[in-house]
Formats: structure tokens, sequence, C-alpha cells
């Protein structure tokens, strides 16, 4: 009964699915630390190019500075856990509060602008921001926090340690799990509709009696909302943050993990952040350039592969329908 | 509905400027409750400007658009939509990447409070049922599932023409609807808005003068943003002045 598209997209979810029960039960019997740490960053990086997916594939806005909720994110979950508390739903709480204010009034200043002055307005504010962090002594400036505690995770079961990489990964897992669940119940409502509107053709939509603004504002706000929550995860898993985290190279990257793993599909880019944060791991321990290799296998398959790994996805479950009549 | 003589829209001294050229100059025209009313004119007379100040795509430099009793002048073109004015354009405009059926959900979507907008689609039974609606009433129904750029020509004038009534407006306004259709498709829509003319008022921009006669209860003719002449059908084509400056010698 699903499109192919629809088909696609089901077929990522199982994979990502069952290849994060494996790698859980195997990392486990192994005592295996370094594959399971690879992964749970993977999906960090993966929630970061979600939100630019929710902006670009959905809504047709290009953003070219999301890392700056990820770093605000980042950071202000590592300041919590230091300052405050060493609490998990204490760090994503307070930065999905803040962040929602921060992307609300963020978007007031991005919104001014459409198409390549957007993208620019978006970067310009990243770097802005990085700057200040980079040369503020209280936030550790060009040298970033460390010594992030390793957190206690509560649960009505008992105390959960999540220095166990194995622990740390089903967490990170359930929270960007959490918020993919929580973006695609937006696509079901008239809300996701009409940023699909605005995506096709935003000038129409005050003939049929809406303001594009508005969705686009809570687009804007929903994907601050996702990239920091993202971030807030990295310093539980790394115990530190650093100033790079908001520079250009990982908004930059996330755009490049959302095309390669398919744009206007959500869960495409977290594979694609699984494949290239496992391509980087990989090929960095044959050669230091692996910032080469790397976009040439990107130029290969942007070439051959257009709409990324679900695109080729949906080719392929279009092939095996139509020989059966199809639609 | 046709005893009531009143007026639905009313258009007072409006003028537009672009520059150095007068676009539409001091204009001013009534819209009988139901029923057809068209503009005519040649290439350049101002018709699509008229319309675009009366849809709200641009404010007019003085002058001023009521309907009923409300002042619109200023109104930007989707509260018009909620006092029931609602347009459609020239070149078609839709949203080409969407399925048809999701062009008319979406288009049908502000019939709902806007609470609904963050609930499931499916709770948003009043612009599923319309949408449906729509897909029968304009023999849709078997692309329901195709995007609206795969459709042919005439099946994307039919579509943005479904689109513009979703929200069930009062007076509808359409911008050359039958432009670039087939003669066979031409003839259908020209059915399809004398249909729509016995419910709700219709004001039409057309280029072909044989179809406005035939359609439309009142006939406006503009010529270099003035308005030249108006009346009914027979009146109009026996103006002198509408004969010289439009029609030319053939219908003399």
């Amino acid at each position: 009964m699903l499109n192919p598209r629809s088909r696609a997209i089901r077929f990522i979810e199982l994979l990502l699915l069952t290849s994060a029960v494996v790698l859980f039960i195997v990392g486990a019997i192994l005592g295996d630390t370094f594959f399971l740490r690879l992964a749970t960053e993977a999906l960090i990086f993966g929630g970061l190019a979600m939100s630019v997916d929710l902006l670009l594939g959905i809504v047709g806005l290009l953003s070219l500075g999301q890392a700056l909720y990820f770093g605000f994110g980042a950071y202000l979950s590592a300041v919590v856990l230091k300052e405050i508390s060493p609490s998990f739903l204490l760090a994503i709480g307070i930065v999905a509060l803040a962040s929602l204010v921060l992307g609300w009034v963020a978007s007031f200043i991005a919104l001014r602008s459409k198409g390549v002055y957007f993208a620019l307005i978006t970067f310009g504010l990243a770097q802005v921001a990085a700057k200040v962090v980079y040369n503020t002594r209280s936030l550790g400036a060009s040298d970033g926090m460390m010594g992030v505690p390793i957190l206690q995770i509560w649960t009505p079961f008992g105390s959960l340690d999540a220095g166990q990489p194995g622990t740390f990964f089903v967490i990170t897992f359930l929270t960007i799990g959490g918020l993919y669940a929580l973006l695609k119940y937006f696509l079901t409502t008239p809300m996701g509709s009409l940023w699909h509107a605005i995506r096709s053709n935003e000038d129409r939509l005050p003939y049929i009696g809406y303001k594009s603004k508005g969705p686009k504002q809570v687009a804007f706000v929903l994907a601050a909302v996702v990239a920091s929550v993202s971030g807030a995860l990295y310093p539980m898993l790394r115990g530190f943050v650093s100033p790079e985290l908001m520079f250009f190279s990982v908004s930059g990257n996330a755009v490049v993990t959302v095309v390669l793993g398919g744009v206007g599909t959500l869960i495409g880019p977290i594979l694609g952040s699984v494949l290239l944060t496992s391509f980087k791991s990989i090929i960095g321990t044959w050669t230091v350039h692996h910032h080469i290799v790397i976009g040439i296998i990107f130029v290969v398959i942007v070439v051959s592969a257009p709409k990324g790994l679900a695109g080729l996805l949906v080719r392929r479950f279009s092939k095996i329908r139509s020989p059966e009549g199809g639609e | 509905m046709m005893d009531r003589v009143e007026f639905i829209l009313k258009a007072s001294n409006l003028c537009k400027r672009f520059g150095g050229l007068s676009a539409v100059d001091n204009v001013s025209f009534e819209v009988k409750s139901s029923g057809v009313t068209s503009i005519i004119g040649p290439n350049g007379a101002g018709k699509s400007t008229l319309f675009n100040l009366l849809s709200g795509s641009f404010m007019p430099d003085s002058g001023t658009v009521l309907i009923g009793e409300c002042d619109i002048t200023s109104m930007n073109p989707e509260a018009r939509l909620s006092v029931g004015m609602a347009r459609s354009f020239q070149i078609t405009n839709l949203f080409f990447d969407l399925s048809v059926i999701d062009n008319l959900r979406i288009a049908s979507q502000a019939l709902e409070p806007h609470s609904r907008l963050f609930l499931p689609l499916s709770k948003s039974v009043i612009a599923l049922e319309r949408a449906d609606e729509l897909l029968e009433e304009f023999g849709l129904v078997e692309a329901r599932n195709q995007l609206a750029g795969a459709l042919s020509h005439g099946q994307q004038r039919r579509l943005e023409i479904a689109v513009t009534l979703a929200t069930r407006p009062k007076l509808l306004l359409l911008d050359e609807p039958t432009q670039g259709m087939s003669q066979a498709d031409t003839q259908e829509t020209a059915e399809l808005i004398k249909r729509l003319g016995l419910n709700i008022t219709v004001l039409l921009i057309e280029h072909d003068v044989d179809l406005v006669m035939d359609l439309s209860g009142t006939v406006i003719v503009m010529a270099q943003g003035r308005k030249l002449a108006e009346g009914d059908p027979n009146q109009v084509r026996s103006n002198p002045l509408v004969q010289t400056a439009y029609f030319g010698e053939e219908l003399a």
C-alpha cells in the first residue's frame, strides 16, 4: 500500500533500528567501546543534520548556521552539568527551553529575508556567536570547557551510569529517535502541510488564507530545538565542549550529510551521518588526508544519486513495483 | 437571490501609477450579488492591475474597495479571504510538487480553526471533506494522487479554480481562466463558470470576447487604464466607443 518513498523511509528506519540493536548486543558481548562511542557521535550529528533537513528539505530554507544551536546546546548542557547538577533530564530540559527562546528571537532576524540572503544571515549569526564564545574567558575561550562530569541518569528502575558506552548509546538513540518522532508528528499535521506548501510555492499561500511567516517561524524554532538538544548530548559523550562546535565546518558538514542521506526525508540525514562518521573514522586510520577521500565519495554520490541514499532506495522500490502493474 | 440588487463589490476612483504610467486611472464600478461580471479590454488596458488592486496584490495610490459594507482597500490577501474574496491566477499558480489532493486540502485548511494546525490532519474533517468534494466537482478524482505539476494544462487550470474555491468565497475573481486551453476545455470551463455564477458572484478577466459575451450579465470595458463602457453584452457590443477602441472592424 505504501508508496516507494514511504517504503524507503520505513526501510531506513528499520535498518537503523536493527543496526543499533545488533551493535548494542555485540558491543556488550565483546566489551567494545570504540564503535559504540562512534555510533553515538554519529547519532548526535545526525540530530543536527535532521534539523537542517527540516528547514531545507521540508520548508525549503537553507540554513548555513545550524551549528549555532548545536553549539549553544552543547555549551549550555556543559554549564548545567558542571555548575548545577550532573542530571540528564535537567540539562536536556533547560537546553530545550532556552533554545526555544533563542530560536524564536533568531527567527525574527533570519526570516526577514529569503533564499540566499536567509542562508547568509544564518551563516553570519553563527559566525558571530562562535566568535563571542571563542573570546569569552568564562566559557573557556578558545580552549572550551573540559571536565564535564559523567552522568548518573535517574530511572524508575534505578540509576544508570552514562559512563558506560552501551548505556549512553541507548540514551542517545532514544533521544534522537524521540526528536525524529516529534518532527514526524508535525509532518502529519496541517502545519506540516503548510511547510510543504511554502517550499513548493510560497507566494501562493496568502491567497489560500495564510501568511507564510508563522509556519516558517514554527519550523525555525523547532529546528533550533532539535539542533540544541542534539548538541546537549555532545558534552555528555565527550566530556568537553569547544568553540569549534559552532564553526562553519560543523554547519557545512550537516548540509553535506543531508544531501548525502536524502533531502526532505528526515531519516536519510541520520543514515548519512552514520555513514559519513564511519567513513571519516575508517579512512582516517589509513590517511591523514581523509577529507580528500570523503570529498571524492561525496562528489560520486551526488553525481550518481542526486537525491541521496534515500533517493536511491526510492528508485529501487519503484522498480520493484512497476512490473506488477503498480499505480 | 436575484431579487437582491445590492452590490457585493464596489470600487471607487481607483488609481495606480507605475512611474509615469497610469495603469489604472480613476476607475469606479459596482458588482451586483450573484452572476458573472467580466472585465475586457485590449492588452495593456489595465485589467490585470485592476485585478491586483481588488485582490490585495497591489495597494492603490488612491480610491477605495468595498466588500458589502466593509472597506478592504488596505487589507492583505489572506484577510480578504476571510471576508469572502478569493482569486485565481492567469499563470497557473499551484503547489506543483504536491499531489492534487494535497493542493486542495491545504487550500481548504483555512475553513478550520487555527488550533487544528497542530493536530493530526485527520482531525481537520471539514477541510478533508471539502477537498474530496472539489475533487469530484472538478473531475479530478482519477488524478487524486498525481503531482499537480504532472497534470495536463487543462487539468491544471481546473485545479487552479478548484483551489481558489476551496474556502467557499462569496466573490470569486478569475484571471483569464481559459488561458491556453483547448477549444473543448474552454467550452467546459465556460459551463463551469456559468454554474458558479448561479450561487456566487464571479468577476472575470477574459481575452476571449465571444466567451465573455455568452457568459456575462455585465461587461466592463477598459482601455488605457480607464473604464470605457459598462453594460449588458448587447449594450457594450453596440457602443461605438468600444467598437473603435477594442473590437475594431470585425464586429462593426
